[in-house]
């Protein structure tokens, strides 16, 4: 592509891949990054301003100005009020996503393997998936108590069903030469699971991911407003049933902020454990 | 005794190393059975460089799935060594016709080519010199570190080549291995698997449906046509273990067997 600066869409200076762009490059990194932060950023300081200019004189008592709800973010922030629920909280998602993700890729694998079993198994998988997971909250938590356990499984049986059935998709679409191979050549089937059937279904696996990180985050909260007395969730509940206001509001953007910080966090995992994937122009 | 022992070593010396009898093939049952091969015989010797040629939709890729043991046949038996076959055997690699779709991308070259070894349990450094050594055969030497995507077609196929050769089987098939590669790769890819087999002395199985592919690799020529497929003839090419791409195609033994193939095609 030795065209591309001739492209039209290269002149906007919008290309669709910019890294790759000959225009992109002429410019001066400090430049190029400054504008790439503008570019990001210029919405969500907008926002910000209008809803601080808007809110300003609010006398709306559940519609605090802006300024309210962040000096009481940052006054319980720096006093350790929202940090200890925070880690509980995170520590609690973190737990859930992981059990969602170990059990989701080794039950897609096998599923997606045995087609028998995954004939007898899909109607019982679309059923749970499409159950409203925050409404089986209260009664997880009834059934198995008020601890720490009974959250975490709860975001962990919310988050398996976007990694079980992406990674069962990924399974489905290994390439069918690669299949040949791998049986020809005999590669015994441990290794064939771990080298070839793995990797080959790694970027679905990984979109299965990211898929249920936020509703990771949204069970998260959800499990701390029933019986809970620490934690994200709790702060939010207890806040809003004082009328703390701006606290409520603090809760929830925070929740917020921590879930926009996962998932760019989550693309630097994305881009390190699928390098071979963006770099073969397969994505 | 001398006499059996004198006869039994001429019996192994002149079995062929892979035998096909009797293979019979078909999709469905009953009414819409769809019936490919038909009592398929063929033998191939160990050292030999043998091409099925016919055209498109005859069948030569059911055979090489037959062969290779990923499809059972419904009568009939495939042996190598003397022993048959029911499903894949370690005596057997196949050389895909599709490298872009054949290679790991997520492994670089080296990974590709050794990782059967390690299927067989071959330790690290083992199978790595293995691979490294097979990769500088077809010409990679010293690009192992990348992978199957930063390289051109004809690169390619050289990996999965060298990936067949690491594995070490005593028959290598190929399923037209050059038909997705430009005419000039495919001509140095067809030298580089001549050397390859003087150099080795690896037995090969090439489906091909082009005749003059088929006859300037060969040392045997099985045309397959008719519906179902069937083997109509053999021809022997007789060219020696010299060739030219030039030279090879000019010669007047190459436009007659080249005139018996097409007549044979024509006439079924």
């Amino acid at each position: 592509m030795t065209d591309t600066a001739l492209r039209p869409e290269s002149k906007t200076g919008t290309p669709a891949r910019p890294r790759r762009s000959k225009v992109e490059r002429v410019r001066s990194r400090p430049a190029q990054l400054a504008l790439n932060i503008l570019q990001r950023t210029w919405l969500i300081v907008v926002v910000f301003a209008v809803w601080w200019i808007a809110t300003a004189d609010s006398t709306n008592v559940f519609i605090p100005s802006l300024e309210s709800i962040l000096t009481s973010l940052f006054r319980d922030l720096s006093n350790g009020v929202i940090a200890s629920g925070a880690a509980y909280s995170l520590g609690n998602l973190a737990a859930g996503l992981l059990i969602a993700v170990a059990v989701g890729i080794v039950g897609g694998l096998i599923l997606g393997e045995t087609k028998r079993l995954r004939e007898i198994v899909d109607p019982v998988i679309h059923f749970f998936r499409s159950v409203p997971q925050a409404a089986l909250v209260p009664l997880i938590i009834g059934a198995f108590g008020i601890g720490q356990g009974p959250k975490i499984y709860t975001i962990a049986f919310a988050c398996m069903w976007p990694v079980l059935l992406n990674t069962i998709d990924g399974v489905l679409g290994v390439e069918p030469t690669i299949r040949k191979f791998s049986k020809v050549y005999r590669i015994p089937r441990g290794l064939h699971f771990r080298k070839v059937v793995l990797p080959a279904a790694l970027p679905q696996i990984v979109a299965g991911v990211r898929v249920a990180l936020p509703i990771g985050i949204t069970v998260m909260v959800v499990s701390e407003l029933f019986a809970a007395n620490k934690g994200l969730g709790f702060y939010i509940l207890n806040s809003s049933a004082t009328f703390m206001v701006p606290e409520t509001w603090a809760g929830a953007l925070l929740v917020g902020v921590i879930g926009y910080i996962l998932s760019l966090l989550f693309i630097v995992l994305e881009r390190r454990i699928l390098g071979w994937y963006f770099k073969s122009g397969a994505k | 005794m001398a006499i059996q022992a004198a006869l039994e070593e001429e019996q192994v010396a002149t079995t062929p190393l892979l035998q096909v009898q009797g293979l019979t093939m078909s999709y469905g049952v009953g009414d819409s059975e769809n019936k490919i091969l038909s009592d398929l015989n063929l033998e191939v010797n160990d050292g030999e460089f043998v091409s099925i040629v016919g055209p498109s939709g005859v069948g030569k890729t059911t055979l090489l799935r037959c062969l290779s043991g990923l499809i059972q046949p419904r009568s009939g038996t495939v042996s190598v060594g003397g022993e048959t076959i029911n499903g894949p055997h370690r005596d057997l690699a196949v050389v895909f016709q599709d490298y872009s779709r054949s290679l790991m991308p997520w492994m670089t070259t080296l990974e590709n080519v050794a990782f059967p070894l390690q299927g067989r349990g071959v330790g690290k450094k083992e199978r790595n010199e293995t691979a490294e050594n097979n990769l500088a055969a077809v010409g990679l030497a010293g690009q192992g570190h990348k992978y199957p995507w930063e390289m051109s077609g004809g690169m390619q196929q050289r990996v999965a080549i060298a990936r067949a050769l690491a594995y070490n089987a005593k028959v290598l098939l190929m399923d037209e291995p050059f038909a997705s590669v430009d005419a000039q790769t495919r001509f140095d890819l067809e030298d580089l698997v001549i050397d390859l087999q003087a150099s080795l002395g690896v037995t090969i199985i090439l489906v091909t449906h082009d005749i003059d592919e088929a006859l300037y690799l060969a040392d045997k020529v099985i045309v397959l046509a008719e519906k179902p497929a069937t083997v109509v003839d053999v021809i022997e090419t007789g060219f020696g273990d010299h060739r030219d791409q030039v030279e090879t195609k000019a010669d007047p033994r190459f436009a007659e067997a080249r005139a018996r193939i097409l007549h044979r095609l024509r006439d079924h």
